[in-house]
């Protein structure tokens, strides 16, 4: 065919050879030439149903790009979405180039270049189409800035999403070239398109991501200039926020006056949910400038309060609603913690519950604190003293020193070890087999006696406890970790 | 053999489970942690043979200084009881003379402040109640009384928890100890 030849072809030359290949590539492949000349949408649109077979087809003209300013978002992400995937399933970052390429104003030159340099490598018809699509866009020079700006408007809405899909499955693109034309674009803006262009430029070094290490450097500086841009606009909303506070205090009067004003359409955006900064910054100056009465609040809180729809928007029921997000945050956490308290609503009632479980818990510590003032007394504190600091210093031999010592040490020995579980296995499999069977079998009727005494015990600790002790020999590698705290 | 059991000891004292405070559900994970209820044990038990003699009060206040140690200090109960015990006469003298110059200091005015009039003096009453449960949280603001109280209520749990493993222990070692007659 002759796309073939001509995307055989060296980069520069095709150019001029382009548009009578495309003028030939259209009638076979519904490439409507009008459509290229004009403008980006409705061209756009008819080519790519009828002229892209593949998903690059539809990658590249979205059927829902119709007017240029509001889904140009849209589309942009569409396509760059629906790059990743094209990617992903072949490879084809021709196309992606091309995309990228198209965004920006440079001249057609570099938009051929970028097409053809990796146009050997790719193969299917969606390539030659989009690249033979992408010519005669780029031979006009008005039409591109047209398409950049467009670009540049939906990019900017959706560059975060779109760019990261796009890119990362974009595998090898000229990262040199397209980065160079994001530059051009970006020197050829001008101030007012400054946003537009490191967003692009963002776009652009995402895309060069994963490129050559030779345009490494060029797509990192574009990253950066776009991520400063970006972290420009967060900090004027603190900057702005911390502006204010200080003024406000003197001329307390006069900004509340204007505020109160403002604050309403200010807060009508914040209404709208919008994830912008800008709207962020309004809402969070009027909401600053309204708080002052507490400057030494910390600002995040302003960030995270918003005024919601239909609610009072002075400084003081702010403030308090703040504190009272606050608390009820405390409560809901407390909830969870109190057993038993997950459909009780109200703090009154809340509040009761957690004072009795608190009331609870402490007497439960004064029964068992008790309970082992009465076991200590009753105990040979001595060997039980030794024991512990044996186990720490000193080599002595495990089974006798079982024997000499008792029971309670071991007790405690025993007690001491359950909480170490990573030394279980091999110290429960020891003392199991040194431990004398007639040792065993009172451990377990002892046991099952004291429990009768207490009724505090917890099924699952006493279960758990009787089957360690009961089946220490036979299940030594069970880990006590999970017997006596089951967590 | 002997020497791992004790290697794992110090081992496993010197991890400690070091958590930001202000956040709630930090506090959670960090007592519900295996690492803190070794120490808390290890800690229980040696103050229990320090104070073998005395009486239960002795015990629970030294479980109590256990677990206020344990919590490394960084709220506001742990700091209220570890100062409560190192100087106990002290701190009574404190209280009554405190009582003395101001019969009765109002009540914040935070804790009435959010809330309207009829449930408000509820809520606002069982605030009060609960600042005096938790140790050193009487005059502080809903929030962070809320916040103490998770924090020790999931010490508690800890410590509850801890006692009662020990308390079976020792009951059954004692038990069977004086079963086989020796």
């Amino acid at each position: 065919m002759g796309k073939e030849r001509f995307f055989g072809g060296n980069g520069p030359l095709a150019e001029a050879v382009l548009p009578s290949e495309l003028k030939s590539a259209a009638g076979a492949d519904q490439l409507p030439r009008s459509s290229l000349n004009l403008g980006w949408d409705q061209p756009m649109q008819h080519d790519a149903h009828a002229y892209l077979e593949s998903d690059i087809s539809s990658l590249v003209l979205s059927p829902s790009f119709n007017a240029p300013t509001g889904n140009d978002g849209v589309v942009v992400r569409e396509l760059i979405g629906r790059l990743g995937s094209i990617c992903k399933s072949r490879d084809i970052t021709p196309t992606s180039r091309c995309q990228v390429a198209r965004t920006s104003c440079s001249p057609p030159m570099l938009n051929l270049t970028v097409t053809d340099d990796q146009q050997q490598g790719v193969p299917g018809q969606g390539n030659e189409m989009a690249a033979s699509q992408l010519a005669p866009f780029a031979g006009d020079p008005g039409l591109g800035e047209t398409a950049a700006r467009f670009c540049c408007f939906g990019l900017r809405n959706h560059v975060g999403i779109g760019a990261q899909l796009g890119i990362a499955e974009a595998g090898k693109l000229s990262r040199v070239s397209s980065s160079q034309s994001l530059m051009a674009a970006n020197n050829g803006k001008g101030v007012t398109k400054s946003d537009s262009t490191m967003e692009m430029s963002r776009f652009g070094g995402r895309i060069s991501c994963s490129s050559s290490p030779g345009a490494s450097s060029v797509s990192d500086s574009l990253a950066a200039t776009g991520a400063e841009s970006n972290a420009r606009k967060r900090k004027a909303a603190p900057k702005g926020k911390g502006k204010i506070s200080p003024l406000s205090s003197p001329n307390m009067n006069p900004p509340n006056e204007e505020n109160s004003g403002t604050k309403k359409c200010k807060l009508r955006e914040d209404q709208k949910n919008t994830a912008k900064p800008t709207s962020e910054q309004n809402s969070n100056g009027s909401r600053k400038l309204g708080e002052d009465a507490k400057p030494l609040e910390p600002l995040k809180d302003y960030i995270h309060v918003r005024a919601r729809r239909g609610q009072a928007t002075d400084s003081h029921s702010l403030a308090e609603r703040v504190r009272r997000e606050k608390i009820s945050e405390r409560m809901k956490f407390l909830q969870n913690l109190v057993p038993g308290c997950r459909k009780v609503t109200g703090k009154a009632v809340m509040l009761d519950e957690i004072i009795n479980y608190v009331q609870s818990l402490q007497r439960q510590v004064e029964f068992l604190s008790m309970k082992l003032a009465t076991l200590n007394s009753q105990l040979e504190f001595d060997m039980e003293t030794l024991l512990p600091k044996d186990m720490h210093h000193a080599h002595v031999p495990f089974p006798h020193q079982l024997y000499e010592l008792g029971m309670a040490s071991s007790a405690f020995f025993f007690f001491l070890l359950c909480q170490q579980p990573a030394q279980t296995d091999s110290n429960l499999l020891e003392m199991s087999l040194r431990w004398p069977s007639s040792l065993q079998v009172p451990h377990l009727d002892g046991f099952t006696d004291a429990t009768s005494q207490f009724v505090n015990f917890g099924e699952d600790d006493l279960r758990q406890y009787v089957v360690q002790m009961g089946f220490g020999e036979s299940q030594a590698t069970e880990p006590s970790s999970q017997l006596l705290y089951a967590e | 053999m002997i020497a791992s059991p004790s290697s794992s000891f110090s081992a496993g004292g010197s991890k400690k489970a070091i958590t930001k405070p202000g956040f709630t559900d930090q506090a959670e994970s960090k007592w519900r942690t295996a690492a803190q209820q070794r120490i808390y044990g290890r800690r229980l038990i040696d103050a229990l043979r320090a104070t073998a003699p005395s009486g239960p009060h002795a015990v629970k206040e030294a479980s109590d200084s256990a677990l206020a140690l344990t919590a490394r200090g960084q709220s506001r109960w742990s700091r209220a009881i570890l100062l409560g015990r190192r100087r106990p006469s002290c701190k009574l003298l404190l209280k009554a003379r405190r009582g003395r110059r101001r019969p009765k200091p109002p009540p914040p005015a935070l804790k009435q402040g959010m809330a309207a009039s009829p449930e408000g003096k509820k809520v606002s009453d069982r605030l009060r109640l609960l600042g005096r449960l938790v140790p050193g949280c009487r005059k502080l603001s809903a929030p962070s009384l809320l916040e103490e109280a998770v924090d020790y209520m999931a010490a508690l749990e800890m410590q509850v928890k801890t006692m009662r493993a020990l308390a079976e222990a020792l009951s059954a070692a004692s038990l069977n100890a004086a079963e086989p007659g020796s």
